[in-house]
């Protein structure tokens, strides 16, 4: 398969008068193309920061890029200037957030504002982008698109603006699509609508999707690959089935133990995680879950784990993994999930610092 | 429940929102329902659909259009002496969606958590007011050092406990609970609603959770009831109604919420709501009517025979 | 790969009451508020300016051995030496200590015009905002009908009415001034009383006066506070401008207007004589603005992590 975009040890950090906050502390990943990525994690993990530090789209100062490439098509976002990157935004790349009214500008018709990226990056004329703008609202399924193109975004619904967002989105047919918590604001019977039609697109497109969101449950829906991210790192990744039917680290463990379940009648107590994420001005030493971990042991609170690999395309970075490590019993939601997946590896093995 | 005891009935309420123009929005539009004592009644609806009218309304945040709410018998929006209106309001509390927003940020949570204690006067001397404070932090699973700091110290997890303390503070029978999770992350929606559960158990208290959240919801009720545009279209146990819900609007909600389990969602089949499948002539009475025992759906004289047959 | 001692992979006991603690020392939102605001240095600067010319207002006049009203015909217009400092005017009198005399008028008034502002504005604007509905109608819709009365024939009527002195030029200055203040709590307190924790105190049972002056009001201090810091110096300002139209305060009382208004008629001789208060006012009103402004930085809650 082919990577698309390749992230490498990348470290952001925001200056505040607090402090330094270490936002993103180490994170690589890559897409292939053609896939969609989820990004889970809570507030505060550094899930949207990553995504925005691909688009280049946070504010420095504050924002700092340490360390870390970013590269997208054989070229490194991380050293480009804001020129340059100008051009790749919105074409090579489109993005799409989380609240459609603040992300569509008010005083600007809808079909226009499709027409601008048209114009500008594919360098159509007029009359071309118009006709074009109406396609792509009709692609994205908005009705009448003739009449919509030239209605503002407040005469159009929660969805259909969101629909009309990733119309903007994909209207110079980016390569990337990074959509960060784009259904969170919609309500359900919306945001499987939105999905449904993300995941259309995506097959009609062949766009590479990065998807930021909390919600397991649209993880499953419409994820090929997971990240896990917690406190600045990413702590497990793998393809969707491994990380719902064999998960590992003991983060992940207890977010899908969180969640009841809707099938069961199950009304024992839900296993909660305690605690609260840590404050990344100072990040603690070791594991960063180690607080929070009922599985924690002595080591965590000393030594950093190192990435393991558990199968060709699943890793997870805990010591649970490792020889040494006693074994343990995942919380008892968690273990009516797993399954034998036959492509694990017979031991887990250390990813070396060099790979 | 062997026998079950009205904390709360709900008569008829409808609450319309004046817009300008001589035009109003029917947010609440005629709603029926009990709560019983000791119960978990969850609400659930999509974003404007009333849900969370209806339960300012019960607590009178604001005055209802029409309509009656009665706890323990005694109507809520009746003129009352301020000191039956105190006493009623001390019965009745409130757990807020925005653990940002509903937390004053300019005071401290010993402040915060004493608000009722002050208004209603029940601590007599400083001692005993900053005791309860502290048991009231306790009960919450926070600590005393935490008494003295300011909301934006904390949390979203800790401020909605805190939350939840400034309730429990006048020790009241019934709380409506208003998206308390919607806004937190997952890892921390547990640790809400289990402590939800537990002062549940421990307190006997009455709750009404508003959610969109509906596998939150349905974990947490007893019953659940089913909003749309101000109506209230089913209700029935929380049981009952996943495994059989009736209305197409309840079955087009229950088809969208996505799992966390990919396989499910590969072979996901979504039924979409038209409100004119229908078919209901003009005028045509729409009422509440009981299918199943404690089942109630909102339909037509033709549907509820139709329903009648196919499910019981 | 390094080896590892077992024993560092026993299980760990957890403290989880641990994970509730707060790391950070606490900080009230004032405390922050004076941190940033420290960092600040236009605004500190303009802090030290204030204090200094309060200092001079309080201190100033007893520096010299000369009183304020006290003519010295012998000494007219004199240009400022080690004798008289900033110079004399055209009565003999010392600049000097008449500009620190009319310093603690002018910073009498602008304090006092304020100050009533203040409290006309946050309670006609609080009720107003808080009241809503055709409470709010009507005491706004005063507010606008004596906004719109020409100022200048308010005050100038006023002034025939009650006569010129200290108490009537305050009263010309607050009898729209409260208006602005007015506004912008009314404006905060409509933002607010939506807020959660304002509908939690209502379901508490909390009665109006206690949502007003524990929810609503600390929460709308920023603003206020920065309204009242940027009208201490438009108040001074329009002293000196009545003073200009001679509309100040009697002689012999000399305020920086009224100083600046007798300096204009001899600038091209005794240009001193003008320079000195004038200086003042700018400098007064530089101060005032500077820490408004880095006051309203300072709360900015954009800023705040």
């Amino acid at each position: 398969m082919e990577k698309l975009l390749e992230v490498k040890d990348l470290q952001v950090s925001f200056q505040t008068y607090g402090g330094e906050v270490q936002a993103v502390r180490g994170v690589s990943f890559h897409l292939n193309k053609g896939e969609t990525l989820a990004i889970v994690g809570e507030s505060g993990s550094g899930k949207s920061v990553t995504s925005q530090t691909i688009m280049r789209l946070i504010p420095t100062p504050p924002g700092k890029i340490k360390s870390g490439q970013i590269i997208f098509n054989g070229e490194d976002l991380a050293k480009k200037t804001d020129k340059e990157m100008e051009a790749i935004r919105g074409k090579d790349i489109g993005m799409i957030f989380q609240d459609p009214m603040t992300s569509l500008n008010p005083t600007m018709k809808v079909g226009h504002q499709i027409m601008e990226v048209l114009v500008k990056h594919l360098k159509m004329d007029k009359a071309a982008a118009k006709e074009r703008a109406i396609e792509l609202l009709r692609l994205v399924g908005i009705p009448f698109p003739e009449k919509r193109v030239n209605q503002y975004p407040h005469e159009f619904s929660g969805g259909m603006r969101q629909r009309a967002m990733i119309a903007v989105a994909l209207a110079s047919n980016p390569k990337l699509l990074i959509a960060d918590e784009p259904t969170t604001a919609l309500d359900v019977t919306i945001q499987a609508q939105i999905l449904e039609l993300m995941k259309d697109l995506q097959k009609k497109m062949g766009t590479s999707i990065i998807f930021i969101t909390h919600d397991l449950g649209v993880v499953a829906n419409v994820a090929d690959r997971v990240a896990v991210m917690y406190a600045g790192k990413i702590v497990e990744m793998g393809t969707v089935d491994e990380i719902f039917y064999d998960p590992r680290h003991p983060y992940t463990w207890g977010l899908l133990a969180s969640m009841p379940s809707l099938d069961s009648d199950d009304k024992s107590e839900l296993a909660a995680i305690p605690g609260t994420p840590p404050d990344l001005t100072n990040p603690p030493k070791g594991d960063a879950f180690a607080p929070r971990n009922p599985y924690a042991m002595k080591i965590d609170f000393e030594l950093e784990p190192p990435m393991f690999k558990i199968s060709d395309t699943h890793y997870a970075a805990t010591w649970l993994l490792h020889p040494d490590a006693p074994k343990v019993e995942p919380p008892e939601a968690v273990k009516k999930r797993l399954r034998q997946l036959s492509s694990n590896y017979p031991q887990p093995v250390i990813v070396k610092e060099s790979e | 429940m062997a026998e079950k005891q009205k904390l709360i009935e709900i008569k008829n309420l409808k609450q319309y929102f004046p817009v300008g123009h001589g035009q109003v929005i029917k947010a609440v539009d005629g709603v029926t329902f009990d709560i019983y004592k000791g119960e978990t009644l969850g609400l659930v609806g999509e974003s404007g659909c009333g849900k969370s009218t209806t339960g300012r309304t019960i607590i009178g945040l604001y005055q209802a259009t029409s309509g009656e709410v009665l706890f323990n018998g005694v109507s809520v929006h009746a003129k009352k002496t301020s000191q039956e209106l105190k006493q009623l309001k001390r019965k009745m509390q409130m757990i807020f969606q925005d653990p940002y927003a509903s937390l004053n940020p300019r005071m401290t949570v010993a402040d915060i958590i004493a608000e009722g204690i002050d208004i209603h006067g029940l601590a007599k001397t400083k001692e005993e007011r900053m005791k309860r404070v502290y048991e009231l932090l306790e009960t919450v699973g926070l600590n005393r050092e935490h008494a003295n700091r300011y909301p934006h110290e904390f949390s979203g997890g800790q401020r909605q406990r805190i939350g939840i303390a400034r309730a429990l503070a006048v020790e009241p029978e019934f709380i409506i609970a208003d998206e308390p999770i919607s806004a937190l992350d997952v890892s921390i929606q547990a640790q809400v609603v289990n402590l939800m559960k537990k002062l549940q158990r421990e307190k006997g208290l009455t709750y009404l959770f508003i959610a969109h959240d509906l596998s939150m919801v349905k974990y947490i009720s007893d019953r659940i009831g089913v909003m749309y545009f101000g109506k209230m279209v089913e209700l029935a146990e929380a049981e009952e109604l996943y495994r059989n819900p009736i209305h197409p609007y309840t079955k087009a909600l229950l088809s969208a919420i996505p799992l966390p389990d990919p396989e499910t969602e590969r072979v996901r089949r979504r039924t979409v709501y038209d409100p004119s499948q229908h078919n209901y002539k003009e005028g045509e009475p729409l009422e509440f009517r009981e299918i199943t025992p404690g089942h109630f759906v909102l339909c037509s004289e033709d549907e509820y025979k139709k329903y009648k047959a196919m499910y019981s | 790969m390094q080896q590892l001692p077992k024993e560092m992979f026993q299980p760990a006991s957890v403290d989880l009451s641990e994970a509730e603690k707060i790391s950070k020392p606490s900080l009230s939102f004032w405390k922050d508020v004076s941190i940033r605001f420290r960092k600040n240095k236009l605004a500190m600067f303009g802090l030290v300016l204030l204090i200094l010319l309060v200092f001079m207002a309080i201190f100033g006049p007893h520096m010299t051995k000369y009183d304020y009203s006290t003519n010295d015909l012998m000494n007219t217009n004199k240009p400022p030496s080690a004798e008289h400092w900033f110079g004399t005017d055209d009565l003999g009198r010392d600049i000097f200590t008449r500009t620190w005399y009319g310093a603690r008028i002018s910073l009498f008034i602008g304090l006092a015009a304020a100050l009533i502002d203040l409290f006309i504005g946050v309670l006609w604007g609080g009720i107003a905002g808080f009241r809503g509905g055709r409470t709010d109608d009507v005491m706004m819709r005063i507010a606008d009908i004596l906004w719109a009365v020409p100022y200048l024939l308010l005050v100038i009527l006023l002034m025939v009415v009650l006569g010129q002195g200290l108490g009537t030029m305050i009263l010309a200055m607050t009898i729209t001034g409260w208006i602005n203040m007015a506004r912008i709590v009314r404006g905060q307190v409509l933002q607010l009383k939506s807020q959660e924790y304002v509908l939690a105190a209502q379901t508490l049972g909390a009665n109006t006066s206690r949502i007003m002056f524990k929810h609503l009001i600390p929460n709308a201090m920023g603003p206020i506070l920065v309204t009242l810091t940027l009208s201490i110096p438009s108040a001074i300002f329009t002293e000196a401008f009545l003073s200009y139209l001679g509309l100040g305060v009697p002689q012999p009382l000399a305020s920086w207007g009224t100083m600046a208004s007798e300096g204009v008629q001899a600038l091209q001789y005794y240009p001193w004589r003008l320079f000195f208060p004038a200086t003042f006012i700018c400098l007064t009103i530089f101060a005032f603005n500077v820490v408004g402004d880095g006051l309203r930085d300072a709360l900015d809650p954009r800023l705040r992590k």
